[in-house]
């Protein structure tokens, strides 16, 4: 969800500014949020948080980052300080890239919340690969999907201030950030979905035509839904509301009035294409069963 | 091996966990038109495979360094605590037409070397996209044919012996589809409502209720999908019927094959008939004459029969014509579904 509080942005950009110093937008998919939650609930005993890289990539003018993939680095407490543990990191970066090399880190993520002093080493752990541009860091804050209805994804960027020597040291700029995805993706998202409300959290895979069923039912219902509606705003139940009222006609208004006997031309060829292909197919269907009984007839 | 390993029990079902799905889905669209493979990770459990992690695979490199690349991505996942078990491998297909000799070697390879139990699974790409339906199938070797396999002889009678045909190379497995409590949360609250009546702004003509989608989209990113009610049926069928056609002339081909072999043998055997009368009739000459016999079994050296050419990739394509006949079949039937309703609504 786009996270609209009132935020400190990283104002000014124009041509003037360098690339790395424009305001962006970011967008996650979804592959990392299922990640991350995933690498939260493996993670050792002792450790309260987990943390990882993000990798994705930028568009040319820096203004849009897309989050597409990320991996989970091991770290280890020392002193209240936290040490990323480099060579895996490293070695994780290089076998990404094989697979993808576009895919570059882009920043970094944690699952608690609240940024804290303590995390300006790490970020200065990943500034040097994502240089000339700042580590984007997100974080996921797991508690906040348990208590409220939001999804606890906040990305920061980092602009360096005051005048103390440390390199790591800035200030964390909230960014907004929100949750993007494509078609192909669509269709597994609404199937995992349709796994949230079962009592064991799975479902099966629905064939097409069962596919299909339910799509049809669920516009039925948002058809009944809506004359429900206008029912009711008819006899006077409801107040009536103009926006409503204007969107419900300009769906109806969009089925086409084709002429009937136009319809029935394209909609009789139509069949008769469908129809031809399902009787080759099932022609070549039965040719292949009849070959497999011959061959199993074969003497010896 | 010294130790037998216990026999696992026979697979039933195949349980995909939310994050495998996402990422097998990635992979293979980023790296469209390419087949693309990759390894799973999970956990086999009493006849119910879990999978709950995967990595793809590089396309390039040869054996050696992709074996080092497996190592090397195995270890630095168990440092995460990931389920460090492969349980078989996944990979992309277009419309179906995945069935070849590749996917079997690599299978049997996988079936005989980690346990009985590893399956592949196939991921449709542009069947999901057309349908808006996912398209991910989990399949394992059946043992008869793994046997037949082994012993790499394919003639037609050590197939009719086997009962081997086309249709039960592959056995397909049933995926369900598994998720997380965290990962249930996050879905729940990815659908929570944000928009409600009174924030509506009035549109004053059509042309701004276009541009005004996006914020009844944001509103609710897992709204109902209505892709599959698409009526576009053609692209989808014509690449069918192409695929389709192709197999049939490979097949055809090997069906030539089949019969030059076939006279070569009649051929060769009439050959040897007639030498044989030929030896026999001397034979009796020598007799009547008392001279020694000359041997009859000579033949067999003399004569060399020529090999029966393996049946296998027959029986592959004809498992390829038959899954592209079914998907037409498959496809056929919501596209009935949708013309006629939209007839209804035209009334």
């Amino acid at each position: 969800m786009a996270s609209t509080s009132d935020a400190l942005y990283v104002s000014v950009g124009n041509i003037g500014t360098a690339p790395h110093q424009r305001p962006f937008t970011c967008t996650v998919s979804p592959v990392v949020l299922f990640a991350v939650l995933d690498q939260y609930l493996r993670r050792d005993e002792q450790q309260s948080k987990a943390i990882g890289a993000l990798l994705g990539v930028r568009s040319d003018d820096g203004s849009e980052v897309e989050i597409r993939n990320s991996f989970g680095v091991i770290y280890t407490e020392e002193s209240s300080e936290i040490v990323v543990d480099k060579e895996h990191y490293r070695n994780m970066y290089e076998l990404h890239q094989r697979v993808n090399p576009e895919e570059v880190i882009l920043g970094w993520y944690t699952s608690g919340t609240g940024l804290s002093p303590a995390i300006s080493p790490i970020h200065s752990t990943f500034a040097p690969d994502t240089a000339p541009f700042h580590p984007i860091h997100v974080t996921f804050d797991t508690e906040s999907l348990i208590k409220s209805d939001g999804l606890g994804v906040h990305a920061y960027t980092s602009a360096p201030v005051g005048f103390s020597s440390t390199s790591g040291d800035s200030i964390f700029l909230p960014v907004q950030c929100e949750i993007k995805y494509l078609d192909a993706e669509r269709s597994g998202l609404d199937m995992l979905a349709s796994a949230k409300s079962t009592e064991t959290r799975s479902a099966s895979l629905l064939s097409d035509m069962d596919h299909l069923e339910v799509a049809v039912n669920k516009l039925q219902e948002m058809l009944e839904r809506i004359s429900r509606y206008v029912d009711s705003v008819v006899e006077g139940k409801e107040k009536p509301n103009n926006a409503i009222g204007r969107y419900i006609m300009d769906t109806v208004s969009v089925v086409p009035k084709v002429d009937t006997t136009a319809f029935e031309k394209m909609f009789n060829s139509h069949l008769q294409d469908l129809l031809m292909v399902v009787y080759l197919a099932n022609m070549t269907r039965t040719q292949l069963s009849i070959t497999e009984k011959l061959n199993l007839l074969v003497p010896n | 091996m010294a130790t037998s390993l216990p026999t696992p029990e026979p697979l039933k079902v195949v349980q995909i966990d939310g994050l495998v799905v996402l990422k097998i889905i990635k992979h293979c669209r980023e790296s469209y038109p390419t087949d693309v493979t990759g390894q799973l990770l999970g956990l086999d459990d009493k006849g119910l495979l879990e999978v709950t992690n995967c990595f793809p695979f590089p396309l390039d490199g040869d054996d050696d360094t992709s074996a080092q690349y497996q190592l090397d991505m195995m270890r630095c996942l168990r440092a995460v605590n990931v389920d460090n078990n492969t349980v078989g491998w996944y990979r992309s297909a277009h419309l179906g037409n995945f069935v070849d000799a590749n996917l079997i070697e690599t299978q049997y390879s996988y079936q005989n070397s980690l346990s009985a139990n590893s399956v592949v699974i196939i991921h449709d790409v542009s069947k999901s996209a057309a349908q808006s339906n996912l398209s991910l199938r989990a399949f394992r070797l059946q043992d008869a044919f793994m046997k037949a396999y082994e012993a790499k002889k394919f003639t037609t009678e050590s197939l009719a012996q086997a009962k081997l045909s086309f249709s039960n190379i592959f056995e397909e497995l049933p995926v369900k589809v598994h998720n997380s409590h965290l990962v249930t949360l996050m879905l729940h609250n990815l659908e929570m409502p944000t928009l409600d009546s009174s924030r509506l702004r009035t549109l004053s003509t059509f042309a701004s209720s276009q541009k005004e989608q996006s914020v009844a989209d944001e509103a609710r990113p897992l709204a109902p999908n209505f892709d599959v009610l698409d009526l576009e049926l053609d692209p989808f069928m014509q690449k069918n019927l192409e695929y389709l056609l192709d197999c049939s002339d490979l097949q055809q081909q090997e069906q030539n094959n089949y019969q030059y072999w076939q006279r070569s043998m009649a051929r060769e055997q009439t050959k040897m008939q007639t030498w044989l009368t030929k030896r026999k009739q001397e034979n009796v000459h020598r007799a009547q004459q008392g001279k020694p016999l000359l041997p009859e079994d000579e033949v067999n050296t003399l004569f060399k029969l020529p090999a029966e050419p393996s049946r296998l990739e027959s029986m592959i394509l004809s498992a390829q014509m038959h899954n592209f006949t079914k998907q037409l079949n498959q496809f056929a039937g919501p596209s009935l579904a949708r013309l006629y309703s939209i007839q209804e609504l035209q009334k």
